[in-house]
């Protein structure tokens, strides 16, 4: 117990006890303490478990013969009662402190303090059979594509128009259900710029492995350039031209008695999912993260002129 | 079985042909020997009697009713669902040996997301669950101290539903696709704007008849296990296995009505096109994973459960030590089963529901994995000072532990809900789940070895239980664990990143040793089955268990002699004197005692058979609905239709309580096996009907599956399914109807212990725990409409019927009729037979008044346009209020059934039919009490 302390305090070292920043630095400090300290305890009880069956194995004839069990007795049960609660008492206090620990970060990810000192932006994301919409405050949507400044506050709030589905940036560590006719909320700050990949993480019909999208985070100036130079009506026009053709190809897609995803060429998107090929073309990638698809989505962006 | 008649032989031999580790170990098996060669004589007299036949001939299967052969039936098959499940596991391991481009790999995306759907359903429902009351029903009636379950005829039902239900399944494929939308189902696209097969469609029925059949496991166990226990077997003192199995039923009694519900608005939805979970709908996709996952985490435990049962059973075998900390081991059991009900939502964290909703979840979830922390060190600590011998059964078990303890400790991440947002929808479930769960197979793999000596009468070879053992482990291993180090992909998923491809395939390579580790043990079983050694009676040293007591295999009504704790140990009453040599000498003296109190002759009344036959009708009725429909597409027959789906169900619920009341035809009257035998009523062990209603429903729901948004579809294949449902409807109605008239002596008391159910008659019983799980499924209802209620705004949404009259004057003519039916009761114990009449009579017409009333109702709404699928608040109405007529007219049917018998004087002085019946009606005239207000007026 006291060798799990001393380790815990190792872990949680100089820096604050309830962790926070952002949500991957957040995930990162618990998902550690709880690797450790799982694996120190699987590790002990495995160990203790395997040498107590060696030890107590039959050839060394531990104990008396009589006091065994004896057919047609009434069950009953063994001694030692108060080993039991002594270990229960010690693996309770360490699941409970663990999970209040963590407890009081879920308080601070649900309702985190303002980072930095802009204002956050608040984008829609719209869950489509197979592909991410992304709405601006002022009306400006985008297709597979979210382009989103550094070290700035992402209010995510998350939908979907046919089908459950689940939105999910790995590396930024921000996910949420996409459920039709509800909105869930969450959010996220990336550090560093560059792509990301954005999943989707509950089954949704026949594209559901193909469905992601991309996260460019860009510096706070080339957002603002990018983001001065949208306007509603023309983004909307363009959204909604290649979202029927998309709702078109994904109604292909969803219906199983087409045989598998095989798109038609009308959508740009189609002729991404059409050809392996390019999808593996631009290996756009991120340490650890080495996601040909994050390329792909890249170029699928649905603004594109159809 | 097939050893049957050589363990006959080698009953004598039995201790030299042990094996020799065990052949010195026995202390006081020895004195066994004689009774359980008493009990095979016995037992081959009566083969013949029950027209059983002999356990090679493929007719016995067929018509068994008794609870080992249907264990083994249930093994047999669910084993044959397990290679199903795994074919499909290994059809996604190849797919995932590379990342794949949508249409590269063996299977394309639509057939990939069948293979994890089915895959998930099979594992989880045909498989698991089934294997564990394969063993279930082979050793608890034996553990308890009883001949049979209390319904043996519903037994040998929930077998063939089962079987039914699977292979309605198994032709999903063939019906386009099947259903590829998960094994968690979630809306909308569960329904077919999404997944339009029709296969998609017969897979949730297939679903809804497993449920069905489980229901009728449920209660039939749940009787035995309350009412027929042995003296001095309390429940405080039922050995462990038994309690795992009792606490099972408990939580499927409640669990699956909840599954039942979501799977009957799910068809309503798919087949006659309900709105509840549409697209546009406000909050039909948060209200399935609210139904699907009140079920669905009490699933968990009762599929691991009976495997906690076998490791307990083996640890205490084969370490020679009792189960330390046995009674808190059992209330840590009854906590979690408890709690199991309210740790839901931790399945949704990152759903829309509120931060103190997650806090409250997040709370019960770490307290419900405490009492599993107890439960670990239990068995472990049981180990200590104990003589293990490391046979087949214990590695199974020792290993499956092992695996718990990985599955558990990678849950305690899962329950802190800032890292659950990261791992939700990744491998880390994935991985999590298959090491809690498959770890469960892992121990019931260790029961199969350990109860195959008692099924077959033979030895295994040990040699290649320890080989499939180790295949089997490593396999796991390498087929799981590299899964948490791949967690980051997203799950059902085949275009993961590069990254992880080297896990993927040793994830691969490991699913192909874990299949290929089966092939091992099937051929083990099979051969030794025929020329392995002759196991004996007991062929575990330190087994302290009732089925160790009794010849291998036990005969058909197991044992020698009334079995009794009495004295403290086990002993077999009334038997032939060697049966009472057992293991103690005192109590001989109980036995004629036990059996004094018999002799009444089968009394309560054949009458009640009828709820079969109307369960059956009510059935009729809404089938029918549905065909003219079909014929017509006339609005007014549409609506009748709506019913439709819910009363497939409720039939099948009601004939639970049909055959049941038929099944109690001997409840109270006590005979000893033996004194009933000599007087020539002997209890019965075969019926073919349950066999042809299990296949009945099979072609009744194939035909069903084809029926799509309101109509079947045009063409030849639109012919086919109307009238195989057609057909089917007619079969089931036949079917039922035989299985009501067929004469059925079920297993007579008296029972020993009772606990609480002492004063209570089998057939009350399972009406009462019938009744308790008809609750949970008005409840899911009414909780699903008060839901979508609220999501739309309470007060926006308005009653459907404008005018709350005709609903009023139905409430009063309910009411009515639940004191007709108590005049009826009173009449009949004052031995009046035109009070009965008048009495019965008066409910059904009170009863036809209602759904007369009803029906202008309705028919007023459908020319005002209001339809059932108009929208939900429309849904809701029709719905809801057309499960609760279809009960109502369940009920009718049995009144139907109930005068003639009553003109002809069934009932004076034998009222208990009445009464059963009465408390059906009863209830579903509170149900309406709780809707007419609902739908009504708020």
């Amino acid at each position: 117990m006291l060798g799990v302390v001393t380790l815990l305090g190792g872990v949680l070292g100089p820096a604050q006890l309830v962790p926070d920043g952002t949500r991957a630095e957040v995930f990162q400090r618990i998902y550690e303490v709880f690797l450790l300290l799982g694996t120190v305890v699987g590790v002990v009880v495995i160990a203790y478990m395997l040498y107590k069956a060696y030890k107590y194995r039959e050839s060394a004839e531990h104990g008396a013969e009589e006091g065994r069990p004896e057919l047609g007795e009434l069950p009953s049960g063994g001694g030692g009662g108060r080993k039991l609660f002594l270990s229960f008492t010690l693996s309770a206090i360490i699941v409970l402190s663990l999970i209040s620990w963590t407890y009081f970060t879920l308080l601070y990810v649900e309702n985190p303090e303002p980072a930095g000192d802009a204002d956050p932006i608040t984008v829609e994301v719209i869950g489509h059979q197979f592909y991410w919409e992304f709405v601006y405050p002022n009306g400006h949507s985008t297709q597979g594509e979210l382009v989103v400044p550094e070290d700035r506050r992402i209010r995510l709030e998350v939908t979907a128009t046919d089908v459950f589905h689940n939105f999910g940036v790995p590396e930024l560590r921000a996910k949420a259900d996409a459920i039709p006719g509800q909105q869930t909320d969450t959010w996220m700050i990336a550090e560093d710029t560059g792509t990301y990949q954005a999943n989707c993480y509950e089954l949704c019909g026949a594209g559901h492995s193909h469905m992601t999208g991309t996260v460019r985070v860009v510096t706070a100036e080339e957002f603002e350039t990018w983001y001065a130079n949208t306007t509603n009506e023309s983004a909307n026009a363009t959204a909604n031209e290649s979202s029927n053709e998309s709702v078109t190809a994904a109604a292909t897609l969803a219906r199983p008695d087409a045989g598998s995803v095989t798109p038609t060429a009308t959508a740009p998107r189609d002729a991404r999912l059409a050809d392996p090929d390019a999808q593996f073309a631009d290996p756009v990638r991120r340490a650890g993260f080495g996601t040909p698809r994050a390329a792909v989505a890249s170029t699928a962006s649905g603004g594109e002129p159809a | 079985m097939t050893a049957h008649d050589d363990t006959t032989h080698g009953e004598t031999a039995g201790s030299e042909s042990r094996p020799d580790e065990e052949s010195d170990a026995r202390t006081d098996g020895g004195a066994l020997e004689p009774a359980s060669g008493h009990a095979e004589a016995h037992d081959d007299g009566h083969d013949d009697h029950h027209g059983l036949g002999p356990t090679s001939s493929v007719k016995r299967w067929f018509v068994t009713t008794n609870h080992k052969d249907i264990g083994i039936l249930y093994l047999v098959t669910s084993l044959g669902f397990l290679m199903m499940g795994g074919a499909l596991a290994l059809l996604m391991r190849a797919q995932l040996w590379s990342p794949r481009a949508p249409g590269a790999g063996p299977l394309s995306a639509f057939a990939y997301n069948q293979a994890v759907s089915v895959h998930g359903l099979i594992m989880v429902f045909w498989f698991l669950s089934p294997f564990a009351f394969g063993f279930a029903n082979y050793v608890v009636p034996l553990q308890l101290g009883a001949k049979d379950l209390a319904f043996p005829r519903l037994n040998a039902l929930s077998y063939w539903g089962y079987l039914a239900s699977g292979l309605l399944l198994f032709a999903s494929f063939f019906q386009g696709g099947t259903f590829a939308g998960g094994w968690t189902m979630y809306a909308p696209l569960n329904l077919p704007t999404f997944t339009p097969s029709v296969g998609g469609s017969a897979a949730v029925l297939a679903l809804m008849l497993f449920v069905a059949s489980v229901t009728v496991s449920s209660v039939n166990f749940l009787t035995t296990m309350h009412r027929m226990r042995a003296k001095g077997l309390t429940l405080r003192r039922m050995p462990l296995f038994s309690w795992t199995i009792l606490l099972t039923v408990w939580m499927m009694l409640f669990a699956f009505a909840a599954l039942l519900a979501a799977l009957l608005i799910l068809s309503a939805d798919r087949l006659i096109g309900t709105t509840y979970f549409a697209q546009n709908g406000a909050a039909g996709a948060v209200l399935w994973t609210h139904l699907f996952w009140f079920f669905g985490h009490p699933e968990v435990y009762i599929v691991f459960f009976p495997a906690l049962g076998v490791m307990a059973e083996t640890f205490q075998t084969f370490t020679g030590r009792r189960i330390v900390g046995r009674k808190w081991f059992i209330a840590a059991m009854v906590l979690v089963a408890l709690q199991s009900f309210i740790v839901w939502m931790h399945h949704m964290f990152l759903t829309s529901i509120n931060l103190e909703i997650k806090t409250l979840f997040m709370a019960t979830t770490i307290g419900i994995s405490l009492p599993f922390d107890l439960m670990v060190f239990s068995l472990i600590y049981t180990m200590v000072k104990g003589r293990i011998r490391f046979k087949t059964p214990f590695l199974f078990s020792f290993g499956g532990l092992l695996l718990f303890i990985i599955g558990g400790i990678t849950g305690v991440f899962l329950g802190a809900v800032v890292l659950d947002y990261e791992f939700r929808g990744t491998y880390w479930v994935v991985a999590h789940f298959h090491y809690v769960m498959v770890g469960g197979v892992t121990a019931l793999i260790g029961g199969l070895y350990y109860w195959y000596p008692k099924i077959t009468g033979r030895m295994y070879d040990e040699f290649l239980g320890k080989l499939h053992f180790g295949l089997y482990f490593v396999g796991f291993n390498l087929l799981y664990f590299p899964m948490f180090v791949a967690w980051e992909t997203p799950r059902r998923v085949f275009d993961y990143s590069e990254g992880m491809t080297p896990w993927h395939r040793l994830a691969t390579i490991g699913a192909v040793i874990l299949g290929g580790s089966f092939l091992v043990m099937i051929y083990n079983l099979v051969v030794s089955a025929y020329s392995g050694e002759i196991a004996g009676d007991n062929p575990w040293k330190y087994s302290s268990t009732a089925e160790w007591a009794v010849s291998s295999p036990p005969p058909l009504e197991n044992f020698p002699g009334v079995p009794t704790y009495g004295s403290g140990r086990l002993e077999f009453l009334g038997g032939s004197s060697d049966a009472l040599d057992t293991t103690d000498d005192d109590g001989d003296g109980d036995g004629p005692a036990a059996a004094a109190d018999g002799g009444e002759t089968p009394t309560a009344g054949a009458g009640d058979a009828i709820a079969n036959a109307d369960a059956a009708m009510s059935e009729s009725v809404s089938a029918d609905a549905a065909m003219d429909e079909a014929a017509r597409a006339d609005a007014a027959m549409d609506e009748a239709a709506s019913a439709d789906a819910a009363m497939a169900e409720s039939a099948t619920a009601d004939a639970v309580t049909g055959s049941a009341v038929r099944e109690d035809v001997a409840p109270e009257p006590s005979i000893p096996a033996d004194e009933a035998h000599e007087d020539g009523v002997h209890a019965s062990h075969a019926s073919i009907w349950p066999a042809l209603i299990g296949g009945s429903f099979l072609l009744l729901f194939l035909g069903l599956s084809g029926y799509t948004g309101g109509s079947f579809p045009e063409g030849a294949m639109g012919t086919a399914y109307a009238a195989a449902t057609g057909l089917g409807f007619l079969a089931v109605l036949g079917s039922l109807i035989g299985m009501a008239r067929e004469r059925f002596v079920g297993p007579a008391g008296p029972f020993g212990e009772s606990w609480p159910f002492a004063k209570v008659s089998n057939m009350k019983t399972g009406m009462w725990i019938f009744l308790a799980s008809d609750v949970v499924l008005f409840g899911a209802f009414i909780g699903a409409y008060v839901f979508l209620r609220f999501a739309s705004g309470w007060v926006a949404w308005e009653p459907i019927p404008n005018n709350i009259m005709p609903g009023l004057i139905n409430t009063y003519i309910l009411l009515t009729s639940s004191f007709t039916v108590i005049l009826a009761l009173e009449a009949a114990e004052r031995e009046s037979r035109k009070g009965v009449v008048a009495s019965l009579l008066a409910t059904l017409l009170l009863g036809l008044g209602f759904l007369g009333n009803k029906a202008i109702e309705w028919e007023h709404l459908f020319h005002q346009g209001i339809w059932l699928s108009e929208n939900v608040r429309a849904s809701t109405f029709f719905l809801t209020t057309g499960l609760h007529g279809a009960h109502v007219i369940v009920g009718l049917l049995v009144t139907l059934y109930m005068i003639p018998r009553a003109w002809s004087g069934a009932y004076l002085g034998e009222s208990e039919p009445i009464e059963y019946f009465g408390l059906y009606w009863h209830f579903v005239d509170i149900v309406w009490l709780f809707l007419f207000p609902l739908f009504y007026i708020l």
